[in-house]
């Protein structure tokens, strides 16, 4: 029986050996140690293999500047396979030794050395307290971020100087947005819509070390309260967009008297007598017409009483400006005609009252010689001095034929003339010019025969009589008159 | 000659009006400005061991054979938190500058080993020494001013010379042990010299809590 009974516990018991292999620790590693506040500092391990025993571990330390070997402080505050050291036991700039040793029934088994200082391993809590609040703007919603530093972190003393990061992500995304706030513990964002769930987190750095882990998020919602106001400002644009678009309809209905308004027309140059009509229905013989001048011979030096235009005399002579300011604007240049022989005509072509206004001018011009460029006479509305009682307009007439020394037949066409000339002064008054010395008709002109003593260049005549009328003369257009076209020079035919 | 002198010495005179009238820059503001170059200061040389362990594994973590302790060590300086808030601020800013002082001629050691050193970032490790040597004379420069403002224990400098390690090394593994070493002291010292002038920073504003 107790044969059986060893034998049985023999078995047993080399059982049990081989099924559970005890045997001394395995190898503890330390893992890493970290301070907080610079302060104190806690140290972990991991532990190896127990050997299926009961195994406790030690940690051993030894430092710089001081004597002898020392053991964990305290294995409890900081959890398992920790040792923490409080502020007594922690020194700042000075290497620590570390070891740790597993140990069971059957041996102890010891940790590589791990040295560390102080300085190195800093790394504070997360900041504490993180708040959030919107601040609601009339233009655009901000929030306010505000925080507290992390609680075992002394901030009054200057031993550490905290500096604060905090990211924001926007709804479901996963985009964070980074900004740096420095030494404060607060920060507002701008860049914020209304309808969106902000989400915020703050994390901190202690001088040198490293940065905590990100606080615990908050969140913050921005209202659409805004939206509402948005209706009102829509029906103001819808509105006042009717109105630009009424505004523009009614322009572009009346674009026509809003163009009169805007851009008055500019009186155009217009030849009197041209039909234009007839210009532009095209055809040589229409062009012909058109530019023929149709009137009736009228007294040959033309007052026009309702296209009186002002021209600005240019004259070089400051003389003849200063003395005939007055009389500036009064002129009347005659177009006449010249014929061989004079011929007496009750109507004086170039009309004595009127003369004299040119006698003076043409005086002081003989003397002054004022004009030496071209110019513009400017007439004045003469209607006082009109003679004729219906002269209106500037007619030329054709000669056809001259008859005899004093008849002249004018064409029947009426020829229309410009409604202004030219008038050079520069250029002596050709010697040879007649009076017209009746009208007979239509077609029919009796010129004056004059004799050269009669036609004398008297100060009261028209000085455009020449002394030396004995020259035989050509009926011709005076020459004097410009080639700018606006007079009709059309060159007399031959005496037959 | 005479001449001269009364002159030069109406020039110093004006000079020194001018400075006494001009410079009445805070201490506040002077720590401050000094508190940022050394925080510099520091990240410069954690910058440098940074590169210096890049291509090797983490030297601090293993057990280096230590040639010997640094040669600033006999200074006594505070440990602790504790400690460091009871010394005076002359006698921080003391610290503080004997420390800056003892590293004026190592510097040019290890500028000088930088160059030669068998090292894959040797050209940065090398340019950040230069620029080390240069934040060091400027951080330099405003302590001895604030020195002036400070009472006259801030006047006296601890000797701490430098046993003339002029040969980093004659092999590149003792080379670059011998660099690494030092190197891990001037971070040590940088770093008690940050933290000595923020204290110093925080006390002198005592008005504006922002700036501990």
């Amino acid at each position: 029986m107790r044969r059986d009974l060893r034998g049985a516990l023999l078995l047993l018991l080399t059982a049990a050996v081989q099924s559970s292999s005890m045997s001394a620790p395995g190898k503890p590693v330390l893992l890493s140690c970290r301070s907080p506040e610079k302060e104190t500092f806690t140290c972990w391990w991991e532990p190896g293999s127990d050997g299926a025993l009961p195994t406790t571990h030690h940690l051993y330390y030894e430092r710089e500047r001081l004597e002898g070997t020392y053991e964990c402080p305290d294995y409890l505050s900081a959890g398992r396979n920790s040792c923490f050291f409080d502020k007594n036991h922690t020194s700042i700039w000075v290497d620590y030794y570390l070891t740790v040793m597993a140990s069971n029934a059957l041996g102890n088994a010891t940790s590589d050395p791990f040295k560390m200082d102080v300085m190195e391993i800093v790394k504070p809590d997360a900041p504490g307290n993180v708040t959030l609040w919107v601040e609601e703007r009339e233009a655009s919603p901000c929030v306010h971020v505000r925080w507290m530093p992390p609680s075992n972190t002394d901030t009054k003393s200057g031993w550490v100087t905290i500096k604060y990061e905090l990211r924001v992500k926007k709804d479901n995304s996963n985009n964070w947005k980074e900004y740096t706030s420095g030494t404060q513990t607060h920060f507002s964002l701008y860049s914020v819509s209304p309808g969106g769930v902000y989400t915020v987190q703050v994390r901190c750095l202690l001088d040198h070390g490293s940065w905590s882990e990100w606080s615990n998020t908050t969140f913050v919602k921005i209202s659409n309260y805004l939206q509402n106001e948005r209706p009102l400002s829509m029906l103001i644009s819808i509105l006042s967009a009717i109105l630009f678009i009424m505004a523009g309809l009614i322009l572009i209905a009346k674009r026509k008297s809003v163009k009169q308004w805007v851009l008055p027309p500019v009186p155009g140059p217009k030849i009197r007598g041209i039909n234009s009509q007839l210009l532009q229905s095209g055809g040589s013989d229409n062009v012909g017409n058109a530019l023929i001048i149709k009137q009736s011979f009228p007294p040959i030096y033309f007052v026009w009483e309702d296209q009186m235009e002002d021209y600005l005399i240019v004259t070089e002579n400051e003389d003849w400006l200063s003395s005939n300011s007055q009389k500036r604007k009064k002129s009347l240049i005659p177009a006449c005609f010249h014929f061989d022989s004079e011929i007496h005509s009750k109507e004086s072509p170039c009309h004595q009252n009127d003369w004299e206004k040119d006698e003076e001018m043409s005086q002081v011009d003989n003397n002054n010689k004022p004009f030496t460029n071209t110019g513009y006479v400017d007439f004045q509305r003469h209607v006082e001095n009109v003679q004729e009682a219906d002269v209106k307009h500037v007619d030329y007439s054709r000669v056809k034929e001259v008859k005899g020394d004093n008849v002249l037949f004018l064409e029947k066409e009426k020829v229309q003339s410009s409604g202004y000339m030219d008038f050079q002064r520069q250029e002596r008054i050709p010697e040879d010019y007649s009076r017209v010395k009746e009208v007979e008709s239509d077609h029919l002109v009796v010129l004056q025969k004059q004799n050269a003593a009669d036609m004398s260049c008297k100060d009261e005549g028209n000085h455009y009589t020449d002394c030396a009328l004995h020259k035989p003369r050509k009926p011709h257009v005076c020459t004097e008159l410009s080639d700018s076209g606006y007079v009709d020079t059309i060159p007399a035919p031959p005496l037959m | 000659m005479a001449l001269k002198e009364t002159d030069s010495s109406k020039l110093l005179m004006a000079v020194v009006c001018l400075v006494s009238v001009c410079s009445s820059v805070p201490i506040s503001d002077l720590l401050d400005r000094a508190s940022q170059g050394s925080d510099k200061l520091h990240a410069l040389s954690t910058t440098i061991t940074q590169d210096l362990n890049s291509h090797f594994p983490p030297i601090g973590r293993m057990i280096m054979p230590r040639p010997s302790m640094c040669h600033t060590s006999s200074l006594q300086t505070p440990s602790d938190k504790q400690q460091a808030l009871q010394v005076s601020e002359s006698d921080l800013l003391s610290l503080a500058r004997s420390l800056l002082q003892a590293w004026s001629d190592p510097l040019l050691v290890l500028s000088a080993s930088a160059n030669t050193l068998h090292h894959p970032e040797q050209t940065s490790i090398s340019n950040k020494i230069q620029e080390l040597q240069l934040h060091s004379k400027s951080l330099g420069d405003g302590l001895d001013i604030l020195s002036g403002k400070m009472g006259p224990a801030a006047q006296n400098i601890s000797l701490l010379p430098f046993s003339g390690r002029n040969d980093i090394g004659q092999d590149r593994i003792s080379q670059l042990i011998n660099f690494n070493f030092l190197l891990s002291c001037f971070r040590r010292d940088s770093h008690k010299i940050d933290s000595f002038l923020k204290v110093l920073r925080c006390r002198a504003t005592k008005t504006q809590p922002q700036m501990c």
